[in-house]
Order: structure tokens, then C-alpha cells, then sequence
């Protein structure tokens, strides 16, 4: 019964009753006709979803659905440090996606595209090619600066500094 | 008859040979950008082509039209990312194939798809058009609703596997698409107060996030590049040759595209995602789909591209388009004084048959596209992760962007970024919820509208003879899956 707590899976149809009900609930201050059908839709989706969890918690064995839809031959044969190794990367890439994208909201969406290259080339890329990637992230900041804003008119440094 | 050939002399002109070379190279770019679909792409090239001649206007805007659906299933296939919601069935099978090292074969399906599959579509518009538009003119809102519902549950049950997971994820897609200005009565919901969303959530931006985003986060966390193999295996020609191989798949998607096409707001992402689980349910190996089965690129490919001559049909002959890009391109007819109606095809009969050769020919034009390109992309999933994740989010967070000029769209992308990845990781597929998404509107507008026709009875929607036809597929489609196990279990036993 405890290590089913552990999947995923569980807990994101834990959390999806709550959202659901929310959106029930949420909808009770609407006319009758705004709220009619986002009401029947949260009903019918709690249901769909308690019934998912409770045959979950009724199935002999535990199923590992970490692995549907990405591709599950890596993860079948990850040890303890791999696995650690695949979440230090994924926090990191979330770390360089958010600070360029403030910084994109501060100074416009052209610096945002430049700490993304950056970024990654930074943390991900090796030491050896860095000089490589960064002249490669540079040139395509200017490319998207030419095609986009030049050419398309779209204002990539519209920030809410200037 | 001297009309139809007056029409394809006219295409033949230069400037129309150029438009159509030119809309097409442009449709593809716009395409390969997650986030910029036809109708964007329609919307930035207004400027450059308002003061043409009508037909080489209509004939740029069409192929940028048909070439940005190629574009949108190139990145389907290389990079896990639909360019459009219309290319959402592509990746199922697509970018399976590319992990495989078979991108160079997935991009041959593709393009020789959208060559076969626009073709037939174009050949059967030309002479269906008024009978196909006759018969959709016979669906009321609740045939609409009912169409809607039948789209979402079959891919609910087929596209996992598991369809208690479809439907919960549908239900999401179908909840978020009510944030925002209800469509009837105008009230406000679930906004608290964030601007941004008060027209509902933007579609385009879920989509960059829902699929972009996971990708990239998905592709940072593995070390390797997108094909899992350091080599491809197989090439175009071996693509355009498979792609023969399945000559009753293609013909049934063709059919289920242009039906689907034909129907008002159902659009391309249904035809796709309907035809791809047609053919997995008639394949005597169905769990070979959603793993790189070439069948499942061929059929989701191939009803995309017929799909939109029969989008076509409804924005010409009625003036109800069949989707978003659709809605574009009848502005986009109606700023050069083309009034859709059913007298357009006498009134205007040479543009419109010039219109409709050059996208015949665009569709062979796809192919020389595919044949000169496929190859230098699908080199482009043995590129690094550290290359590619940044490329990725770049270029589709600007496609995001640049629709309203707005960070907030970024906020939202990177959101529905995490959504998807969460939801992944925990075993669900974003694709019934970005259908969802995607019809929601039109969910809800025909439940409505079907309720203030009947005075509140529910009995209109089992009404019609199609009604009865939608809810019994629609039932079929939901208990199918458990059916055929029960049987097998059944006839065991007996033995």
C-alpha cells in the first residue's frame, strides 16, 4: 500500500481530484448557465479520476508509469546515481529556463534567448567546445534578432526596464 | 470545362509560379516554429501581399496555408513538437521512428503523405464540393456536440492504451478551455483576475508548452541527443517507398480527413488523431503503434493533409471555416473581395479553380521540399542535447511570444511546460487534453445552443438518425478496448 504513495502517477491523480473539485467549487458564484457545463465536466472527471485511483490502490502489484510515454528504455536500466544525476540536470535546466526568462521580462525577450544559449552551454555543454557553443549561441540570438525583429517587427526588446 | 483550363494557364504564369514557390518555402519556416501555425503565419504575411493581384494573393496564402501543416509535422517528427494542434497525431508514431534513427524514412512518409494525401483531398473537392457541403449544412449543435465527443473519446481510448486516463485528461483540457469570457452569457470564469487568460487560455501557448517545453526538460535530463542511436538508419526514397505499403490505410485516412474536413471547427488535429486510431484498431499488430510504427505516421499524415481541401469546401462554399488557419484565410478571401457562399463558384469560378490547382501543386512542391531537406534534418536529432534544448526553447517560446508581444504567453507556455512533464512522468498523455483544449468551445457552445433549440430537453441530442449514429460509435469507442480482451477471455474459457 506505501510504495504505491511513491508513484507519480498516484500522486498527480491525488492532486487532480483536488484541482477538479476546485473547479466545481470555483463555479458555484456563476450564473446557472456559465457554470452548468464546467460543473458537469468536474463531476464526471472526479469520478473518472477517483475510480482511476481507487483501481490503482486495488492492483496486486505497483505499476512504474514514470516511464509511459518518454521512452522507457533508459530508465529501466538507470541505477540510484544515474537517476540522481537525470534530476540534478532537470532542476538546472528549469534554474537557466526561469532566469532567462525573468531576465527576458526585464530587459526583453532578446536576452532571454541569449541566457538560454548561454545557459546551456554553460551547464550542459562540455569545457572543451564552450568557446564553440557560445560563439554558435551568439550568432543565433542575431539571426532571431534579424528575422524576427527587423524583419517581422516583433519588439524583442520590449522589456519592463525601458 | 474552358474554365478549369483557363485556371491552370493562370497559375502558370510567373508571378503566381513565384507566389506559390515563395508561399511555400515561407509556410514551411512558419511551420518548423512550434507556436507559429497558418493562421500566424497567414496574419504576419497580410502586409507584404495586400496590394497584389487577388489570384497570386489567394495562391501565396494558400500554400503558405497547406506548406506551414508540412513544416508543423517536420517538428512533430524530429523534435517530439507539433508545429500546430493539426500535427498532434504525427509525434505519436513520427518521433518513435526518429528515436530509432528512422527520421530520414518518417520524413519520407511525411512528405510523400502530404502529396498523396492533398492530392486525393484536392481531386475530391473539386467534385464533391457541393454534395460534401450539402450534407454538412444537415449538422445542427447537437450532431456538432456529439462530433466533438466522439473526436475526444476515441482518442481518450485509443491514443494511451488506457482510457480512464484519456478521458481524465480530456476532462482537464475540456475544464481549461472554459476559463475565460463564457461564449453565452459573457460572465467571466476562473481568471482571478489575470488579464491574460480573460479570453481563455491561449491555445497556442499551451501547445508550446505542452510539447516544446516537456521535450526540451525531458531531452536536458537525458544526456544523449534525440535519436537514442549515433547513426540514421534508411533514408527519403526508402520513406516514399513504405509509404505504399499501406494502400488501404491510405485510402481510409483519406476519407476520414476529408470528412472530418468538411465538418465546420472539427478541424485537422481531429482528422489526425481519428485516423491514426482507426488505423490502430484495424491493424492486425496494434501494439506496434505509438512505438515508431511507419502505418501510424502514414495514416495520421495523410488525413492531416486531406483534411484541409475539405476544411476548404465549408470556408468557400458556406463561409463557415473549418478551423483557426481557415478563419484566417476566409478574412484573408474576403479582403480580396471573395465572398464565400455557394455563388462563388460560378461568380469567381477562375480564381477558385486556379486556387485549388495551386494547391495541387503545392502538394507536389512539399515533396521536392522533403526530398531536398529531409535528410539535413534528420541529421538533426544526432545533434547534442546542450545544441538542441536551447534551440528547441528559443524558437518555440518566440513563436509564443511573438503572437501578442506578451511575456505573460512565456509564463503560460513554461506552466503548461510543467503540466506536461509532470503529467508524463505520471503516466498521461498531453494529447487528449490539448484536444480538449481545442474543442472545448465548441463543446460547449453546441451543449447550449442544442439546449436553448429544445427548451431544455435533453432529447435532442439522440433526435437525428447521425445523432443516434455519433452516440452509438461514441459508446463503441469508449468499451471497444475492454471488449476485445472479454472475448478472447470468453472463447479461452469455453475451450
Amino acid at each position: 500500500m506505501l510504495e504505491k504513495f511513491k508513484l507519480t502517477e498516484v500522486w498527480l491523480k491525488i492532486a487532480l481530484l483536488f484541482v477538479f473539485s476546485a473547479f466545481y467549487v470555483a463555479a458555484l458564484s456563476f450564473p446557472e448557465q456559465a457554470r452548468q457545463f464546467p460543473q458537469l465536466l468536474a463531476v464526471a472527471s472526479l469520478a473518472m479520476t477517483a475510480i482511476a485511483l481507487v483501481m490503482d490502490f486495488t492492483r496486486k502489484r505497483a505499476v512504474r508509469a514514470e516511464i509511459s510515454g518518454v521512452d522507457d528504455t533508459e530508465l529501466r536500466v538507470l541505477d540510484a546515481d544515474d537517476l540522481r544525476a537525470r534530476k540534478k540536470r532537470y532542476y538546472r535546466a528549469w534554474a537557466i529556463i526561469l532566469f532567462s526568462t525573468i531576465i527576458g521580462f526585464l530587459g526583453g525577450f532578446l536576452f532571454s534567448a541569449l541566457c538560454l544559449f548561454a545557459g546551456f552551454a554553460l551547464v550542459f555543454g562540455s569545457k572543451a567546445k564552450l568557446p564553440r557553443n557560445l560563439v554558435a549561441g551568439a550568432g543565433m540570438t542575431i539571426v532571431v534578432y534579424l528575422v524576427f525583429g527587423v524583419m517581422m517587427g516583433v519588439p524583442l526588446l520590449n522589456g519592463v526596464l525601458w | 470545362m474552358d474554365v478549369v483550363l483557363q485556371a491552370i494557364a493562370v497559375v502558370f504564369l510567373w508571378q503566381n509560379l513565384a507566389a506559390l514557390a515563395g508561399g511555400s518555402i515561407y509556410g514551411v519556416i512558419i511551420g518548423v516554429l512550434p507556436g507559429l501555425g497558418p493562421s500566424a503565419g497567414m496574419a504576419l504575411a497580410l502586409p507584404l501581399v495586400i496590394k497584389w493581384d487577388p489570384v497570386t494573393a489567394l495562391i501565396f496564402m494558400g500554400s503558405l496555408y497547406k506548406c506551414s501543416n508540412y513544416g508543423g509535422s517536420l517538428t512533430a517528427i524530429l523534435v517530439n513538437t507539433p508545429g500546430d494542434a493539426s500535427n498532434a497525431a504525427t509525434i505519436l508514431d513520427g518521433h518513435p521512428m526518429c528515436q530509432q534513427g528512422k527520421g530520414g524514412v518518417a520524413l519520407g512518409l511525411s512528405a510523400t503523405a502530404a502529396m498523396v494525401g492533398g492530392t486525393l483531398g484536392m481531386i475530391c473537392l473539386i467534385f464533391a464540393a457541393p454534395f460534401l457541403a450539402e450534407f454538412a449544412l444537415r449538422f445542427g449543435p447537437s450532431e456538432y456536440f456529439l462530433t466533438a465527443l466522439l473526436a475526444l473519446s476515441i482518442i481518450a481510448a485509443v491514443v494511451q492504451g488506457a482510457t480512464i486516463k484519456g478521458l481524465i485528461a480530456a476532462g482537464l483540457g475540456l475544464l481549461l478551455s472554459t476559463v475565460g469570457f463564457d461564449v453565452i452569457t459573457g460572465h467571466l470564469r476562473y481568471t482571478a483576475g489575470w488579464a491574460p487568460i480573460e479570453d481563455g487560455v491561449p491555445l497556442i501557448q499551451a501547445l508550446v508548452g505542452l510539447f516544446a517545453v516537456t521535450q526540451a526538460l525531458v531531452l536536458a535530463e537525458s544526456a544523449t541527443s534525440i535519436s537514442r542511436l549515433a547513426k540514421l538508419f534508411g533514408g527519403f526514397w526508402e520513406g516514399v517507398r513504405t509509404y505504399f505499403h499501406y494502400p488501404v490505410s491510405i485510402v481510409r485516412s483519406s476519407l476520414i480527413g476529408l470528412f472530418i474536413g468538411v465538418l465546420p471547427a472539427v478541424g485537422q488535429s481531429s482528422a489526425g488523431l481519428l485516423a491514426w486510431a482507426d488505423a490502430k484498431r484495424s491493424s492486425k499488430h496494434p501494439e506496434t503503434f505509438g512505438e515508431g510504427n511507419p502505418e501510424g505516421v502514414v495514416a495520421s499524415e495523410t488525413a492531416t493533409n486531406a483534411c484541409m481541401p475539405g476544411d476548404l469546401v465549408c470556408t468557400i462554399a458556406l463561409g463557415i471555416p473549418g478551423s483557426v488557419g481557415a478563419a484566417i484565410f476566409l478574412g484573408v478571401m474576403i479582403i480580396f473581395g471573395v465572398i464565400p457562399g455557394p455563388l462563388v463558384f460560378t461568380e469567381k469560378a477562375g480564381l477558385i479553380y486556379s486556387l485549388f490547382f495551386a494547391l495541387v501543386l503545392t502538394s507536389f512542391v512539399i515533396f521536392v521540399i522533403g526530398m531536398t531537406v529531409g535528410r539535413r534534418l534528420a541529421a538533426m536529432t544526432l545533434l547534442p542535447n546542450d545544441i538542441i534544448v536551447p534551440l528547441i526553447l528559443v524558437v518555440s517560446l518566440l513563436g509564443s511570444f511573438a503572437i501578442r508581444n506578451e511575456m505573460s504567453d512565456v509564463f503560460i507556455s513554461l506552466a503548461f511546460g510543467a503540466l506536461g512533464y509532470v503529467m508524463l512522468k505520471g503516466g498521461f498523455t498531453p494529447i487528449p487534453l490539448l484536444l480538449g483544449l481545442v474543442l472545448g468551445e465548441l463543446v460547449e457552445t453546441n451543449y447550449h445552443r442544442a439546449l436553448m433549440i429544445s427548451g431544455g430537453s435533453y432529447t435532442i441530442f439522440t433526435a437525428s438518425i447521425i445523432s443516434k449514429i455519433l452516440i452509438v460509435l461514441t459508446v463503441l469507442s469508449l468499451v471497444g478496448p475492454y471488449l476485445g480482451p472479454f472475448w478472447k477471455n470468453l472463447t479461452q474459457g469455453e475451450k
